[in-house]
């Protein structure tokens, strides 16, 4: 079963990064990347290595996160309840066949593939910053999530008021339960997670908004898509999304502000010509 | 002068901590001061406020509805709620050992014949943890009639009414309803489904297999076994149904009966029980399984620290089926004596704890450890393993597992009813292979799938009006798949409503009472059940149940306050205020805690 939906969902995100690739990056983009490949791997490779550490990491750690967050969390499922239940409520209200398909899929195939273009486009760039900011936005991500998960114990929506997302994602594709439950516990809700990396996606396209402009627009489709999908759906509650979203704006502020930093290999010719201006040319 | 202080009431909402600054200086007089100090003195009478611990829908998705329908109904009477979702262990952590709760709604285990009253509700449990007495209810009344039910003869009918009785006057817990059990079964491979209740050892065995050592996949939605295996453990355990695979008890029990089972056969004379076990039977690791073990068993269970200390520490399971028990005497490899202070029909539940080998258990009765932490006394590695790998000298041994994702046990060859003398059902399946799967709809597709032979678990209520449906062939349904069908079963667990009565205002029947007519059963079931469970005011299965006590339509003690589910707020007031409870102005309902 779960090796099904995995393979469906590399088959239909590689189909989208294909038509991603030929829309936004372009042939000639495409040319020198052939020919400047290794050095620009030899440039990202230090902090993908980091962030694949953080992944491995972050993979085992969240076995003990649950047990650890009851031992010292603080339980906020009913504080957020009884400050928001309402809006999850009003958002349940306007649930439409259309809607739910569109926002599973959303949930599921648009999230990845939200995160994994960039991650194409940006290597396709002979200036790696923005795909070095990008990586290690994403190790931020993880590394400051997995401390609110361990501070903060809640349970979403659908756990507090099943009747009114039982029709939606796990009961309309029992599949996606078996893939979720892999990657995710109940009790990881605060903060979303899925909305603070397509969040991050969604700043970091912003800013390249001059070499990737169309990119640009479907990552905010996308990224506000992404949010909602999770309240829709019932797996957050609106403060994990808000806090997703300042998870995200902290994450790119101090990715940018390391990837400067630390650069290993580019430091000493990037330091006059910061990525926003040479993006802009 | 004394004329012109500020009074301390709401209006103003000067706190009393306040007031003593500002008029400690103003007033003069003695007289003054003697009026602050009887003003100032007395306790604030607060909203009463609570919290109901429960589950979450993925632990126990009828438990969250069932809490916050009740939360609705609770505040129309003026009470201020919170709800509180804890994962399953730590829900009966909580509730069970801690007693950290007000008020707390689940499922609870109950038991075949009413006498699992005995270790619920009497007070001689108030202080133990585990489903003895989580309530710290103590009644005198009920203690007595209790302890009358269980020396009860030909009269236990009767003394079981009488004992009912007083339970439902006194209201320590509600009990709502008892849920239907429905599971999805393939009959392709395996066959005689309905031979046993599938939440016994017995519907495992005796299974008609189409081949030899044929796997049973089961799709199970509770991940706990999967994380312990330790049949003392009160948090991972509900009725115990794969415990009782690994290890053996002495007898069985089936809808009613108790049969023997690791005993060949008793005899009862007069609160004295003598057990012949079948002969040369093995643990899973090869030791043999001698009335000593037996014996060793029910000390374990008395007291897990076996009186190495002087603070007894008693199992949190089976304290009722051995309570009874006051001494077991070895006669030699394969008979004991049991002595028991019941009347037979309560003294064969005795009988159906599981069996511990004494080799590997008589080392954890020592204080667990923790380094750099004062453990409680009382928490005994018994009690905390998590027992894996079990050994048992049961149908099944372990096999292997994978924490959330699956156990599985496998045929244990030497297994006394593989014997050909022995005619008691065996296995037919080779291994059994219970398959982690936390949601009814995705463990349907299992089994439909044919990924899966059964779910083992009561599927969720709100998918049985669609496999029912799918059975039925109704218009519009997708049918079952050929060789699928639904299995119903009928249930001694309940969903139930529990009081901290150790705490102001739960300590008062009167309170519990009224909150109990807070409670739209019917309409509970059919709002959280979708009308599949029977709301109840007796806590025991239906031929237990006194006539006095049958659901006729509403509920017999406590008639609901309201109508359709809808709280009748004047008729709620009113009631509570006849009881000599308050209201503030704004409706709140005071108390002084």
């Amino acid at each position: 079963m779960l090796v099904r939906v995995l393979t469906q969902i590399a088959v239909v995100v590689t189909l989208l990064v294909l038509v991603g690739v030929a829309l936004f990056v372009g042939r000639y983009r495409f040319r020198d990347t052939r020919l400047e490949w290794r050095d620009r791997v030899r440039k990202v490779a230090p902090i993908t290595a980091v962030l694949a550490a953080v992944l491995l990491f972050n993979s085992v750690a969240r076995q003990i996160v649950p047990d650890l967050s009851l031992l010292v969390g603080w339980n906020v499922t009913w504080p957020i309840y009884d400050l928001e239940g309402q809006f999850i409520l009003w958002l349940q209200d306007q649930a439409t066949p259309v809607a739910t398909a569109y926002f599973s899929f959303i949930y599921i195939y648009g999230y990845i593939f939200l995160l994994v273009f960039p991650v194409v486009a940006y290597f396709a760039l002979s200036n790696t910053r923005p795909l070095r900011e990008l990586l290690a936005a994403y190790t931020l991500n993880y590394t400051l999530g997995l401390g609110l998960y361990v501070l903060a114990l809640a349970y979403g929506p659908r756990n507090m008021m099943p009747e009114l997302v039982e029709a939606l994602l796990y009961d309309t594709y029992p599949q996606y339960q078996h893939l979720t439950r892999q990657v995710n516990r109940n009790t990881n809700v605060f903060p979303s997670l899925h909305t603070s990396l397509a969040a991050t996606v969604t700043f970091l396209a912003y800013r390249t908004r001059s070499v990737y402009p169309g990119w640009a627009v479907i990552a905010v489709v996308l990224g506000v898509s992404v949010a909602i999908s999770t309240m829709y759906l019932g797996i957050h509650w609106m403060i994990d999304v808000v806090a997703g979203i300042g998870l995200a704006y902290v994450s790119v502020a101090l990715a940018g502000h390391l990837v400067g930093r630390w650069s290993l290999s580019a430091s000493l010719s990037e330091r006059d010509l910061s990525p926003r201006r040479l993006l802009e040319r | 002068m004394c004329g012109a202080l500020p009074r301390d009431d709401q209006k103003t909402g000067y706190s009393r901590r306040a007031m003593l600054a500002a008029t400690g200086l103003a007033v003069a007089t003695s007289g003054c001061i003697r009026r602050v100090r009887s003003v100032v003195n007395r306790e604030e009478i607060d909203q009463f406020s609570l919290t109901i611990t429960t589950l979450p829908a993925d632990g126990d998705r009828e438990s969250i509805l069932l809490a916050r329908a009740i939360r609705t109904a609770l505040e129309a009477a003026g009470m201020a709620v919170d709800i509180r979702m804890l994962p399953e262990d730590e829900f009966l952590r909580t509730v069970l050992v801690n007693h950290d709760f007000d008020i707390y709604v689940g499922r609870h285990p109950g038991g075949l014949d009413p006498d699992f009253l005995y270790e619920t509700l009497h007070s001689r449990y108030v202080d133990e943890g585990g489903w003895q007495n989580p309530f710290g209810f103590a009644n005198l009344t009920v203690d007595d009639r209790l302890e009358a039910q269980r020396d009860a003869d030909e009269d236990r009918e009767s003394a079981v009414a009488a004992t009912l009785d007083a339970i439902a006057t006194e209201q320590p817990f509600v009990p709502i309803c008892v849920p239907a059990e429905y599971r999805l079964v393939r009959t392709d491979r395996f066959e005689g489904w309905t031979d046993a209740h599938p939440a016994t050892r017995q519907s495992y065995l005796g299974l008609e297999a189409a081949s030899e050592d044929a796997t049973l996949r089961t799709a199970h939605t509770d991940p706990r076994p999967s994380k312990n295996l330790n049949p003392l453990a009160v948090e991972y355990r509900n009725q115990g149904t794969i415990v009782d695979l690994v290890y053996d008890s002495l007898a069985t029990f089936d809808t009613g009966a108790v049969s023997p089972w690791l005993a060949t056969d008793w005899t009862w004379d007069d609160g004295t029980m003598t057990v012949d076990l079948h002969e040369q039977c093995q643990f899973h690791d090869g030791e043999a399984v001698t009335a000593e073990d037996v014996a060793f068993t029910y000390r374990l269970l008395a007291d897990t620290t076996l009186g190495s200390r002087e603070f007894t520490a008693p199992a949190p399971r089976y304290r009722g089926e051995a309570g009874v028990v006051d001494e077991v005497t070895a006669h030699d490899e394969s008979s004991l004596e049991l002595s028991v202070d019941a009347a037979e029909a309560v003294a064969e539940r005795a009988l159906l704890v599981p069996i511990l080998p004494a080799h590997i258990w008589r080392d954890r009765a020592v204080t667990a450890s923790l380094p750099g932490y004062a453990v409680d006394e009382g928490t005994t590695e018994a009690i905390v393993t998590d027992n894996v790998p079990p050994v048992g000298s049961g149908p099944y041994q372990f096999g292997e597992r994978v924490e959330r994702e699956h156990l599985t046990l496998e045929r244990f060859d030497e297994h006394f009813t593989r014997r050909d003398d022995v005619s008691l059902p065996e296995q037919t399946a080779g291994s059994i292979r219970f398959q982690i799967d936390p949601r009814s709809t995705s463990a349907i597709e299992l089994v439909e799938t044919d990924a899966a032979d059964l779910t083992s678990l009561p599927l969720e209520s709100y998918v049985v009006d669609d496999i029912l449906d799918a059975r039925d062939e109704v218009d519009g349904a997708d049918p079952l798949p050929d060789d699928v069908d639904v299995l119903g079963s009928p249930s001694w667990t309940f969903y139930h409503l529990g009081f901290n009565t150790r705490q102001a205002p739960f300590g008062n029947p009167n309170l519990r009472r009224l909150v109990a007519r807070l409670l739209d059963k019917a309409w509970l079931v059919e709002d959280v059940f979708d009308g599949h469970a029977r709301p109840i005011a007796a806590p025991v299965a239906q031929e237990w149940t006194p006539a006095a006590l049958e659901w006729d339509g509403e509920d017999p003690v406590t008639p609901f306050l309201g109508t359709d589910g809808e709280v009748d707020r004047e008729a709620a007031t009113a009631a509570f205020e006849d009881a000599g409870f308050r209201y503030a102005d704004d409706g709140t309902l005071r108390v002084r805690r």
